[in-house]
């Protein structure tokens, strides 16, 4: 909290590395987040993007290389980093036999809370996300988006200084990834929450990002403002320059030439 | 992984296992099982007596083979829903009968080892008894081969209209395993009736029962084939037309008219059962009332965060109807072994000749409900409680405080079923509830520290699930039986008296319960080593 504070940093990395046997997952990551702001971190399937927020949360060792996170070392206050952090992974992991409220109570317990505190904070959460008529359902009877809506809420619940969404709006409609979005907004400018979110939708880092961090092969290869990057590269958006750095565009013919 | 290597050498391989099967079933089996015999009585004496009770037993023996080949599949294919491929299937160009094929086909390898390997086994007797010849072998071979295509078909029909009913679906996919469970229940039964009731069976279900079931028609068919081809003289039939009643020409008629039944019932009905229902996702809908007495009571027992994570674990385990499957196997098992055993034999009529095993079971009451499935659902459930500090320390803890909960209810009511058929005291009892508390509880903490070691979530076909229920269940039962190996250690490796030290501390005639209680403490040793094992594991970063 102390370096936090002094230095307007979030997240530290030098040289960080993580490789599983021969596969090299992220290489020589070196990058900083300031505090309050939105992070967006993008890049192909398998740039290494969940292995550098599962290492960052605490829950992956790094190979090498180190990293602070809220000012606490990823190799020796885990819990400190855990405490301060909240996490909404990629795929969901809730609990099919419990509804809403149960599972929400069962992460804020996770957490050392409890009580009409919590309670209060669940009901007003799943408000803001359109659950209320739901949270007493079953999970196992939700849809998809209504689960990532689930775990938006868990990831908020104790009220983290940092937060990683990972690929936060994959399985949302559009009208509920409008309201992550602004949730994001909010959230950053009125608390001071700093977010670091991994994405592959080029238009939602655009517009809730303030700094983009572009990952390839597990190399970081483009670090600045959405603007900054569309202007070094001279394109006309985010996207554009995404597949600039990481390459993607297929020739017409090629897309017919199985046939 | 392992047998995609086998596809390109496919031929040779069906070669090989082809042979291996003709030499096991010609020379390996009649070898093995004669030497078995000839151990027990002359073969020559015992042939008389075999070729009379031969016919009987067959149907018991096929009756048992059945079950088991139509509900192990079935139960095996419960424990994964398939309707996501279905879904490929049916968006192709592919008739339903063709699917119904080749899950069928899919089906063979595995059960047809199994049978290649089992079947010598049960004809090498007969085979020994008649002296049946190679034509007359050849022939009931035939008869097993129709008889374990026919159940494995019907098996794979019901299998796929289950799947069907239920739906891909966690809802769907909870209650096909809990099924899957309860048909183990129906075979564990016949099982038990095998070993302890099989002389007195035949008696008092009289040969008539069993010509309803369709095992018997194959059964019978075998024994005239046997009968037919012997090679010992047997020329009256009278005797044989007595006991098995229908004719060889009947049984054969009745036992081909049922696999085509089935097979024809199924191909007919391939179009109904491949369709896919809304599931039952949509079906059902399942709200959460008030919270009752017992979790407002615990809550105000333990009123912070744990005792809400003592609730939620409560809640998750009993919604499961995998784990109340579990729960209800457990118990009928346990309960229902030392029963049969006082019932039949007199020689177990004292508590302290069974007390021992009546621990042994109670022990796997403990293990079998929390082993393998049902601790965490998946990988990215782990990461969720792993992103709390000290998550999964705190979740394995407050786990571990709900089973125990759990625990009570399945140590108290084996024993005061079993009180009433055995009649024990109420001293007696009371030894039976202190100690079976002790080997339920122990056995929870050694499959929840093995779990929490190698968490399998939610997949029942996984190694590492059959891997957590193989050492849960066995490091139980053997940390139990750790007090005779003490005792056997002590007295042939040091010439330690340990009978009199256990006799002087526990009083004379209690060396099986003092033996008993070494035991449940190295259980409760080994327990509490596995869940620190386990907290650790959990609570570490991966690497």
């Amino acid at each position: 909290m102390i370096t936090m504070a002094r230095n307007g940093t979030v997240i530290r990395t030098e040289g960080l590395s993580k490789s599983f046997g021969s596969v090299q997952a992220v290489r020589d990551l070196n990058l900083e987040v300031s505090s309050g702001s939105r992070f967006g971190f993008l890049g192909p399937n398998g740039a290494g993007k969940t292995t550098t927020v599962r290492v960052l949360s605490g829950l992956l060792k790094q190979t090498s290389g180190n990293a602070t996170v809220c000012g606490f070392d990823v190799n020796t206050q885990r819990d400190a980093i855990k405490a301060a952090t909240g996490l909404l992974p990629e795929s969901p992991g809730l609990y099919s036999k419990l509804s809403a409220v149960e599972f929400l109570e069962f992460i804020g317990a996770l957490h050392g809370r409890n009580g009409e505190a919590l309670n209060r904070r669940i009901d007003s959460l799943l408000s803001i996300l359109g659950l209320e008529g739901r949270q007493n359902d079953l999970l196992e009877s939700y849809s998809s988006g209504m689960k990532q809506k689930v775990l938006v809420a868990s990831t908020l619940l104790h009220e983290p200084r940092l937060v990683f969404l990972d690929e936060p709006t994959s399985r949302l409609d559009p009208a509920a990834s409008a309201l992550v979005k602004d949730l994001i907004l909010v959230l950053a400018e009125e608390t001071e929450t700093s977010f670091f979110i991994c994405t592959h939708q080029t238009s939602f880092a655009e517009d809730v990002c303030d700094v983009i961090g572009i990952l390839n092969a597990g190399q970081l290869v483009a670090h600045d403002s959405p603007a900054g990057i569309i202007e070094n590269l001279n394109v006309s958006d985010l996207e554009e320059a995404y597949l600039k750095i990481v390459g993607g565009h297929v020739d017409k013919a090629a897309l017919l030439a199985w046939r | 992984m392992l047998s995609s290597g086998i596809r390109s050498h496919r031929k040779a391989y069906v070669g090989f296992i082809t042979a291996l099967a003709f030499i096991w079933a010609l020379i390996g089996a009649p070898i093995l099982i004669g030497g078995i015999i000839e151990m027990i009585l002359p073969l020559d004496s015992l042939k008389p007596l075999l070729q009379l009770i031969f016919p009987g037993l067959m149907r018991t023996v096929v009756l048992f083979i059945w079950m088991l080949l139509l509900l192990f599949p079935l139960s095996f294919a419960l424990q994964e829903i398939k309707i996501g491929q279905w879904e490929i299937f049916l968006s192709s160009n592919v008739r339903t009968r063709e699917i119904m094929a080749g899950t069928f086909l899919g089906k063979i390898p595995l059960f047809g080892l199994i049978v290649v390997f089992l079947a010598p086994l049960l004809i090498a007797p007969l085979a020994l008894a008649f002296e049946v010849n190679i034509l007359g072998q050849t022939l009931i071979y035939g008869v097993i081969i129709v008889m374990a295509l026919g159940t494995i078909w019907l098996s794979n029909f019901i299998a796929s209209a289950v799947q069907a009913r239920l739906g891909d679906s966690s809802r769907g996919n909870d209650m096909a395993k809990a099924l899957a469970m309860v048909i183990g229940i129906i075979v564990i039964i016949p099982m038990y009736g095998l070993m302890f009731f099989l002389p007195a069976m035949s008696e008092i279900m009289g040969m008539n029962a069993f010509l309803v079931l369709p095992s018997t028609w194959f059964a019978d068919t075998m024994s005239w084939l046997a009968v037919t081809f012997n090679g010992v003289g047997i020329s009256d039939l009278v005797v044989y037309d007595a006991m098995l009643q229908l004719d060889l020409l009947t049984s054969s008629l009745l036992m081909g008219g049922f696999v085509l039944a089935t097979v024809g019932a199924a191909l007919v009905a391939a179009d109904r059962i491949f369709t896919i229902d809304a599931g039952a996702r949509t079906e059902v809908i399942t709200t959460i009332g008030k919270e009752n007495v017992f979790f407002c009571g615990l809550r105000r027992i333990c009123p912070g965060s744990f005792g809400s994570l003592m609730v939620t674990n409560f809640k998750d385990f009993f919604r499961k109807a995998q784990n109340l499957s579990k729960v209800f196997y457990g118990i009928v098992l346990a309960t229902i072994l030392p029963v049969i055993m006082t019932s039949i034999n007199v020689e177990y009529g004292q508590l302290s000749e069974i007390f021992f095993m009546i621990i042994m079971m109670l022990s796997l009451v403990g293990s079998f409900p929390f082993a393998g499935v049902g601790f965490l659902e998946s990988k990215n459930q782990l990461w969720i409680i792993q992103g709390a500090p000290s998550g999964g320390r705190r979740f394995v803890r407050s786990r571990i405080a709900a089973q125990v909960l759990i625990c009570i209810p399945l140590a108290l009511v084996p024993p005061i079923v079993m009180s009433f058929f055995i009649r024990m005291t109420l001293w007696e009892l009371l030894m039976v509830l202190g100690f079976g508390c002790m080997a339920v509880l122990g056995a929870m903490f050694i499959a929840t520290g093995v779990t929490a070691l190698n968490p399998n979530y939610e997949d029942t076909k996984s190694p590492a699930h059959q891997a957590n229920m193989m050492a849960s269940v066995l490091l139980s039962e053997f940390s139990i039986m750790g007090g005779l190996l003490c005792w056997l250690i002590f007295t042939l490796v040091f010439n330690i008296d340990l009978m009199g030290v256990m006799v002087g501390l526990f009083g004379p005639g209690n060396f099986m319960y003092g033996i008993t209680f070494i035991g449940l403490v190295i259980e409760w040793m080994i327990g509490g080593l596995l869940v620190w094992a386990g907290m650790r594991s959990l609570s570490r970063p991966d690497s």
